[in-house]
């Protein structure tokens, strides 16, 4: 195996090859922080609808909690195939990009909603009594009191999230974006052996991942201090 | 545009579901075993092992955290044959699953081995515990109680995880799903059945869970 990469590497390593895969690694990025962005902006909404009151609310209540249940337990690969065969119904010539991109949306809302209510709900009661006594709206709080606070508690598994997506939009492959996965099979079937094409693309993976991941805990430390027990 | 959705279609194909919503969980059981195995023991050397071995751990750890498990199958069933060794597709998802599981479960375990105190330990040492009673009676008790919950969970999404099987075409639910959906075009139809099955089965899976964690070790698991 490793003499076959050793004879396989000057081929492989051209500069269209590198340009090809640094292209497949940006769309991989794109994909992931796309999703996370919007789907901080949704997943805020929804979060924000669950824990609405009122009576005349209760409907919101209720989609926004079977949207986050339903879109947290069914895989992004069938999540994935309902959008991609959905667009090719509904719309002609939707970019593959779109279609994922949708989907990373509609799954990162899901799970960003339950991170931000989490956050929302870790600020004490108090301050959302003390709001309310000062004659603050339910959005007036969370904008101006709640926010402010439980950003810190939010950001770092938030961050977590994010890192964590952009392993999982690999299968996005699947519909034929071409991302990092997709580069690789490319080379595969360019001739270069699977070895090489998926160890190399399972290296970039690690060059991107692994700083990232270094930088969320070290946001963790520092943000939320208090959550963590130091010897 | 116009497009009718006919259910009525693939209720014949209904079982061939369940049969994969079946296989995938047995697949996830099995390689979820296969990690716990892993976790325990990498959880182990990390925290009482020698520095080599713990170092050797760690590096395992952040590659296969650090990288997608779908191409970390890739590579199993496709670059392995290179060195001589034969994967079927069954066996390469497994291999891959259970391997990337190992790592996450050990990182997971080794918070939970750090859970238990220092002062619980000395306190169970002046009551005249002895080595073997403290694990029994001091360290398992804590330690399943704080790791069941974020061990339940991620079987939830190994469970979801199963899916990827299909892309090697492991005939689980998802692959079955792909399997009718070629046959009979009821694309929408299929997908949100098999979406529906995934919703249930894991809903099931986390209840049960959560009632066997706070029987056997009072660990309040969050449902929802």
């Amino acid at each position: 195996m490793l003499s076959q990469i050793a004879y396989e590497w000057p081929e492989f390593a051209t500069y269209y090859n590198w340009v090809f895969l640094a292209g497949a690694a940006g769309t991989t990025l794109a994909l992931s922080a796309l999703g996370v962005i919007l789907g901080s902006v949704f997943g805020l909404l929804l979060a924000v609808a669950r824990i609405s009151d009122g009576r005349l609310l209760l409907p919101l209540r209720v989609l926004a909690f079977a949207f986050t249940e339903i879109f947290r337990r069914v895989p992004f690969l069938v999540t994935l195939m309902l959008a991609f065969f959905g667009f090719q119904i509904f719309f002609s010539d939707v970019p593959l990009f779109v279609v994922a991109a949708v989907t990373t949306t509609f799954i990162a809302s899901a799970f960003l909603s339950e991170i931000i209510r989490g956050g929302l709900n870790s600020v004490h009661r108090n301050q959302w009594e003390a709001a309310e006594a000062m004659n603050f709206s339910q959005l007036q709080t969370i904008r101006h009191v709640i926010l402010p606070q439980a950003w810190r508690v939010i950001l770092p598994p938030a961050f977590g999230f994010f890192v964590m997506f952009i392993k999982d939009t690999a299968l996005a492959s699947q519909i034929g974006v071409v991302e990092l996965t997709y580069a690789a099979k490319v080379l595969n079937n360019k001739g270069f052996s699977a070895a090489l094409a998926f160890g190399v693309v399972l290296l970039i993976y690690f060059a991107i991942s692994y700083p990232l991941a270094r930088l969320g805990a070290a946001l963790e430390i520092r943000l939320a201090p208090s959550r963590h027990h130091r010897p | 545009m116009g497009y009718v959705l006919q259910y009525g279609q693939i209720w014949p194909y209904l079982p061939r579901l369940l049969d994969g919503a079946w296989l995938a969980l047995q697949i996830a059981v099995l390689a979820f075993c296969g990690g716990l195995l892993i976790g325990t023991l990498g959880a182990a050397i990390k925290s009482f092992g020698p520095r080599w071995l713990s170092m050797i751990v760690g590096a395992y750890v952040t590659f296969f955290t650090n990288t997608p498990q779908l191409v970390q199958i890739f590579f199993l069933y496709f670059a392995l044959p290179d060195a001589g060794i034969l994967l079927s597709s069954f066996n390469a998802v497994l291999l891959g699953m259970t391997l990337n599981a190992g790592a996450y479960l050990t990182e997971i375990q080794r918070a939970g081995f750090e859970s238990s105190r220092r002062s619980e330990l000395e306190a169970s040492e002046v009551l005249g515990f002895s080595r073997l009673q403290q694990i029994r009676y001091v360290i398992l008790p804590h330690v399943a109680q704080v790791l069941f919950p974020p061990l339940s969970n991620h079987f939830i999404i190994m469970t979801l995880g199963t899916s990827m099987a299909a892309v090697f075409g492991v005939e689980e639910l998802t692959g079955q799903a792909l399997n009718i959906n070629s046959m009979t075009f009821r694309s929408i139809e299929v997908f949100t059945v098999t979406a529906g099955i995934y919703v249930v089965l894991t809903l099931i899976a986390s209840v049960l869970l959560a009632a066997f964690g706070r029987f056997a070790f009072r660990a309040r698991t969050k449902l929802i």
